[in-house]
Parts: C-alpha cells; structure tokens; sequence
C-alpha cells in the first residue's frame, strides 16, 4: 500500500519497529547503519547462542522487508551521501540523541533545505525538547517515567516490568502513525514537517489512563499481581488452572455483567458456589461494592470460589468453556504454547523467511493486519551487513565504481 | 476558518469500544478527523465502568478513561439491532471514508452490516475489523478485553518474578499497543485509496499485531527452541537493573547500567568507588555474574534518598535512572509540562476533565483538543441533520422508535 514511498531508517535499537511498519505495508525501506553494522546487532539473543551481527533475533525481529547499506556519518563525505539519499526519500526516521544529527548538518532544517518534501521522524526516550530530553534512558527507566511500571507486579515487592523491552515499541509503533498523518498531509500541502515522538509520553498509554488519577482527584492505581485494583475494589484476573493459569476478566457493569453471571452458572451447575452467590447482580456489583451494600469481603470470597473451580480444570478445558459458554477466559500461554497455537496456525500466521546465507529458513512472526487489497507480504530477510550498498550506491545513486572502491577503503561505507 | 489540521478531510465512523479501537481514533481526532461514535445505551462502552473517575460512586459519565480515549469525537446514540437503525448506519457508511468496528466477527454479519452489505453502499469504503483473534479461525468468537489477549499472547508470562505465579503487565497490556497498527493500516489504506480509488476490509487481530512486541522472544523459541521466561526486573545484557527503594512510603527508583563507564558514574553517585575497582564487578559479564551484592549496595544507598533527588544525581552523571512515578508524579513532571502532555477541557456535564495531549508533536500542523469526550448521544441531532441531512420528521420518527437511545 505505501509502494511508492521510500524511508530512510537511520535508527538503534529504540526505533527500528517504525521503519518496519512502513516496510511491512510495502514502503521501500532503506537502513542505514555505520560501517561494521548497528549496534543493534549486537543484541541478543542470537541464533544458536553466538554473537554474531547477522545473527541478533532482535535484529531479525524489526528489519525485515528492508535493504541495508553502510554509511559514515560521522565524516562529511558520509554526511554529503546521507544528504543526496534525503532529496529522493520521502521518510528519514532517526533515534539518536536530540540534536546529534543535527550536530552533523543532517537535522531537520538541514535536510529540510535539500527537500522540502522529506518527512523527519524523531524517536527520542523524552521528546526533543524540555529538562529531560537529555537524559540517559533504557527501557525499565523510560517506563518507570512514564507510568506503567508503578502499576504492575506484586504489592510486596519493587514495581516490574514486562521481561521484553518494551517502551521503545510503543514509541517506534506510535511513530509509525504519526508519519503517515504526515504524509496525509503532505498531500495538500506539499510540504514535509519534523515528527517529534516521546517514548515517555506513548508508554502513558499503557497506564489505561491512570496517568490522570493525580490530574483528576483519583485514588492512585495500586499493584495488584494478576489484577488490578478499581479506587477501593481489588479485582483478580488471573486464576490458578490445573496446569498453568488462566485469565478470567472478571468485571461487572452493563456490558461485562452477563459474561460475569454466564460463568458464575457454570461455578454453580459443578457445586463450586451456592445459588445466591450465583444469583448476585453482576450488572451493578460495581455500584453495590462502592455503595458498601455489598461488603467487599464478599468479592473475594467470590475470587476464591471462582479460583478452586479453575484450579481443578486445565487451560485447554477452560478455553473450550470460553468459546462454547461465551466467557471471558484465556490461558496465560508461554512462548511456545503461543508458537504452536492452533489459532495461529489455522490463520497462516508464521510466516517462513528463508535465509540462504545460512541455508535455513526460520518462522517468524506474520503480518500485523491484513488489508485485502494488497496482502502484507515478507519480501526480504533482514539485511546483512552492507548488503545493498552496491545495489544503492552504485545503481540508484550512480556513485563510480572507482569512487565506491574508494570509500569503502576510507571506511565511509 | 477551515481546519488545517493534517485529517480534517477524515471521516470515520467508529463503531469501537474500550481501548484498542478507540484510542486509535482518538489520534485520528487530535488531527482534525471527524469521528462519529455510535453508542448504545442498550450496551453501553464498558470504559464508562472503568477508572479513573471524576467522582465515587461514579456516574457513567465519569469515567475519565472514557473521556481520554474520546475527546474530540461526536457521539450518536444508536441501536444498529433495529432495520431503522441498520438504515441509519447505512447512510453513515455512505457519509464516510472509513468504518471501524471492534465486535466480535458474527456481530456485523447479524445486523447486515459485514463489508460485502456496506460496500454495496459504499464501494470505496476502508472497513477496519479489529478483534482480538481475528475474523477467522476456531478461536474467531473468542470474545474479550485486552487482558485475555495479554494472555493468550505470552504477555503474562513474561512478567512476574520467578518464584511467584505470573503477575503480568498492568491492565488489558495489547490495548495499548494495537491502536498504533490500527491507526497506521487505516492511515496507509487512505493513501492506497488515494491513489487507485480502490477501498478495502482489513483484518486486523489483535493478538497478531501485539506479538510484534514480542518478536525477540517468538523467535528464541522459533529459532533456538528457548521458552522465555518472567526474570523480574533483571536484563541479559545489563546489571545492576532494578527497581530499588527509595526514601517514603511506595517510592521507588529505577536503575539501569549498560556499561563501564556508566557504572563509574554510579559508584562515584553511591559513594562507592571500591566498587569501580572490585574485581567481582569489573566488567559486565562480571557484574551480571554478582548482580545480588550489587543490588545490595544500590538499595542500600537509595534507601536513604528521595527518588527524584537520586534521579536527578544519577543523570547529572549519565546514569540512565529515573523515579517510578505514579500519576501525581505525571502532573508535575517538569518534562510533561513542556510537553503539553495534560490537557483541561471542559466537560459538558462535569465541569472540567482532563485528558493527555498527543504522544508526538507535527512541528507544522500540531494536534488540537478543542472538546471533551461526548456524552451518550450528546451528538445525534448534529449526526442526523448537519452530516446526514435528515429532516426534522426522520428524526423524530426515529426517536419515537426508539432507535436513537
């Protein structure tokens, strides 16, 4: 769908998602990264254990569907090809410090000069302005800013975060978004602009507004291990199942209540709770809790009734009860439980990328969405190191032969 | 004036509900598209039942996450089980560039509102379906929130501490990734339609675009067979990492040190040098080796430290650090401030609410929050007459149906 659109990635670890996203909706993505190969290649875990730049599965996980070349940006003959790739893209996207490549000559105003069409994605942990956006960042601390992190894990224990990194997706996907509004507006105005995305202020997202608690008078969201607490009430959302967990969104409300009442029958149809607690009105336990009509002593001796029945049934049981009972549970699934999902499988998700360098082809993730009129397809593996600067240079760009010889042994490219 | 915002030529029709669906329009709103909810009273948003709320105990209306995911939309109350409010949907599909809709799969088909009915009405339409399994499938009519799909993804397992049952990340996590692949497929299928005329249906799961975020660990297991597991707040390539104790009740402060120079720094910050020259800690693979002992000695000295005094000590010396912080810490983040991040608008029944400004900044074209989420059906009579051109007898004969509630 974005086909005629060409990106220039020149992002770390912090935003190669975005340029994928473009790449995977069919843009032609350039990733340029310094001689030798991004540090993102350096991240692990590795296939087979061994640290190797082709070899990084997190750099497999974000560069498909894009070609790579090398380039120097740190010298002004690097600076000057950066500078003739900017006048043909329609995307640069970057995740360097604010103001690094600006430092360069290759800001926004910079290439702004050379095309005023060219939208400039920046992806920076705060924003590229204000007292912080200068501050050192990792995934725990950008989400520990921003929110999300004071709200999960175990009230006894130090707040925690998810084990994958995390917070410079959420701004690398924001990113993406941001772009193509830009490019919307290209259309009428003919004129790129500078995208500014804080991975700070994307994480707040994951906060389901509780980020505005403090804004509004609201009691602060407290950590709740598998649930969440709702001002006063603790609600419970994952239940203990004879082989694992499960998770039950067990709400109240008008929509929720029914779901709640449908697997309280079933509590009761196996002896698990008595009529009256079946018979509870779940489409307004939300009012009579905070109303204090219901004690809340009442709720958790329901959590407990709902937690010995699951206990004695297995995730594959409960899941089935889900779909053929219509209620609101999942098993808390492991990576290689969601890798073999039968679901998955039937929707053709895994998509098979070959690698011929290593003469293997893995599975990975498929496609985000599928459009019908153009199916998000995986054209490339990821690039190696340098693997189309030929292609770029030489055939795009129409550098020399002679020329390119030369730079390559300056190390420009 | 006309709106010069980058979308004010946008229509959407947004059939979606709670999180993933909603706050991806709400982006689509901040840049000036117009964007009708249709809500029932007869099924209420379940955000409306989910905090924060302005008062206790809370009013429909309260529910502050509802306002955040909607400001800026209109709002028409519609009951699309009628044949008069299925006749009323259609005239708004043939209004719009755009219908987005979160039911499960069999809802649409049942009311005569699947792509091939509204296509027929519209045949450029773009129709987003985001479910959380997607529209085909034997798991297809699972139905849910965020949470389930936080689950069913691998999400919940990875967070949690490793001798304790998994504690998974806050909330319904996959509702608050998809909404950036749901506003990008929508986004780059208007320029498709831009350039070929042609419209489309987009499938879009919502497990399958939130296991992106899990793609390292789908393939350590595709490729090297690994099952990852939950490991605190510990990371493979950097120590100390952690979240420590600081001075007060519930403060913490998170700690993240990559490499040598940076835990110099940190030794130099916690008034320990010797550590910078303990063997046991000299270089990374050491540190990740004594990470106990470390964290020993970084709780001990935050222990005693306002968080946001050690944050700011720790990134005066280049130490990625920062406080935890809660909401009330969001408020007075001097960062957020310069972000504009907190937006006041007034609400139509409440007085004030407040919602967050956009997470990115268009240095030509920016976001604007001009009004508050809509109340239910705050905007039907401007639905019906001003976009649709219905006359005053349609409206009333719809509401004496009772098709407008």
């Amino acid at each position: 769908m974005l086909s005629p659109y060409r990106v220039l990635d020149l992002t770390t670890e912090r935003g190669l998602l975005c340029g994928q996203i473009l790449a995977d909706l069919g843009a032609d993505v350039v990733k340029v990264e310094p001689p030798g190969g991004s540090p993102a290649r350096c991240l692990g875990p590795f296939l087979g254990d061994e640290p190797h730049p082709d070899r990084s599965l997190v750099w497999w996980a974000y560069n498909r569907n894009k070609r790579g070349i090398t380039l120097d940006l740190e010298r002004a003959e690097g600076q000057a090809i950066l500078r003739r790739l900017a006048e043909r893209a329609d995307f640069l996207i970057e995740s360097d410090a604010p103001g690094a490549l600006a430092g360069r000559g290759l800001g926004p105003a910079d290439l702004a000069a050379v095309n005023p069409r060219l939208i400039y994605v920046s992806i920076s942990p705060f924003g590229q302005t204000g007292p912080k956006a200068g501050y050192a960042a990792s995934d725990l601390t950008v989400m520990a800013a921003s929110g999300p992190l004071f709200m999960a894990g175990d009230a006894d224990r130090p707040p925690l975060r998810l084990s994958v990194p995390q917070a410079f997706l959420h701004a690398s996907a924001e990113a993406a978004a941001a772009a193509l509004i830009a490019l919307h507006e290209r259309h009428r105005s003919g004129l790129g602009q500078h995208v500014d995305v804080s991975a700070q202020q994307a994480a707040t997202l994951a906060t389901q507004s509780g980020s505005l608690a403090g804004a509004v008078g609201w009691i602060e969201t407290g950590r709740v291990a598998g649930g969440a607490s709702v001002g006063p009430i603790t609600l419970r959302f994952v239940f203990p199942a004879r082989d694992g967990h499960v998770s039950i969104t067990l709400i109240f409300g008008a929509s929720a209540g029914r779901f709640t009442r449908r697997l309280m029958e079933w509590v009761h149809e196996e002896g698990c709770c008595d009529t009256a607690t079946r018979d509870k009105d779940w489409d307004h336990y939300f009012e009579l809790l905070f109303s204090g009509q219901e004690p809340f002593a009442e709720l958790d001796r329901v959590k407990q009734a709902v937690a010995n029945f699951t206990s004695a049934k297995t995730k594959a049981e409960l899941l089935a009860a889900a779909l053929a009972r219509g209620l609101l549970i999942a098993p808390v699934a492991t990576v290689a439980e969601v890798v073999e999902s039968e679901q998955l499988a039937a929707r053709g998700y895994w998509q098979a990328v070959e690698h011929p360098e290593l003469g293997r082809t893995f599975r990975y993730p498929g496609p985000f969405a599928r459009p019908s009129a153009m199916r998000l397809v995986y054209r490339r593996r990821p690039p190696l190191v340098g693997e189309h600067n030929r292609e770029i240079y030489a055939a795009e760009l129409g550098i020399a032969e002679s020329v390119l010889a030369r730079l390559r042994t300056k190390g420009v490219i | 004036m006309a709106d010069e915002r980058p979308l004010a030529d946008v229509k959407v029709v947004d059939l979606m509900w709670v999180v993933a669906g909603p706050a991806a329009t709400r982006v689509l709103a901040d840049y000036g598209a117009t964007i009708v909810r249709v809500e029932s009273a007869r099924r209420p948003d379940a955000c409306r039942t989910l905090a924060p709320f302005l008062t206790l105990p809370p009013d429909p209306e309260d529910s502050v996450l509802f306002h955040n995911m909607n400001a800026g939309k209109l709002m028409l109350a519609l009951d699309l089980a009628t044949p008069e409010g299925r006749a009323v949907a259609l005239d708004l599909v043939r209004w719009a560039d755009v219908v987005a809709e979160s039911f499960s799969p069999k809802a649409m088909h049942a009311w005569g509102l699947d792509y091939e009915s509204l296509r027929a009405v519209k045949p450029d339409l773009i129709m987003l379906s985001t479910c959380l399994m997607g529209q085909s499938g034997p798991l297809a009519s699972l139905a849910g929130f965020g949470n389930l799909a936080a689950a069913i993804t691998g999400f919940t397992h990875l967070c949690g501490w490793p001798d304790r049952p998994p504690a998974g990340p806050f909330g319904a996590y996959t509702d608050y990734i998809v909404p950036r692949y749901n506003a990008a497929v929508v986004l780059a299928a208007l320029d498709h339609r831009r350039r070929t005329g042609e419209g489309q249906f987009i499938d879009l799961a919502q497990a399958e675009a939130a296991l992106h975020f899990l793609a390292p660990a789908a393939l350590d297991y595709t490729v090297n067979g690994r099952v990852q597991a939950a490991c605190g707040n510990r990371d493979p390539e950097a120590a100390p990492h952690g979240v420590y104790p600081a001075a007060g009740d519930d403060r913490w402060i998170a700690i993240a040190v990559h490499d040598d120079a940076q835990f110099a720094a940190l030794c130099d910050v916690i008034e320990r040098p010797d550590l910078a020259t303990d063997p046991r800690f000299a270089t990374r693979a050491a540190r990740l080796a004594h990470q106990d002992a470390l964290d020993a000695h970084v709780t001990a000295w935050a222990r005693q430290r306002d968080a946001h005094d050690a944050e700011r000590a720790l990134q005066a010396r280049g130490v990625p650090a920062s406080a935890v912080q809660n909401s009330r810490d969001l408020l007075a983040d001097p960062q957020l401030a310069e972000r504009g991040h907190f937006v006041r608008l007034t609400h139509p029944t409440r007085g004030t609410t407040t919602v967050e400004g956009s997470r990115f900044r268009l240095s030509r074209t920016p976001a604007r929050m001009e009004s508050a989420a809509p109340t239910l059906g705050r905007d039907t009579q401007y639905v019906l007459r001003t976009l649709l051109g219905y006359s005053e007898e349609r409206i009333a004969q719809l509401s004496a149906a009772g098709v407008l509630a």
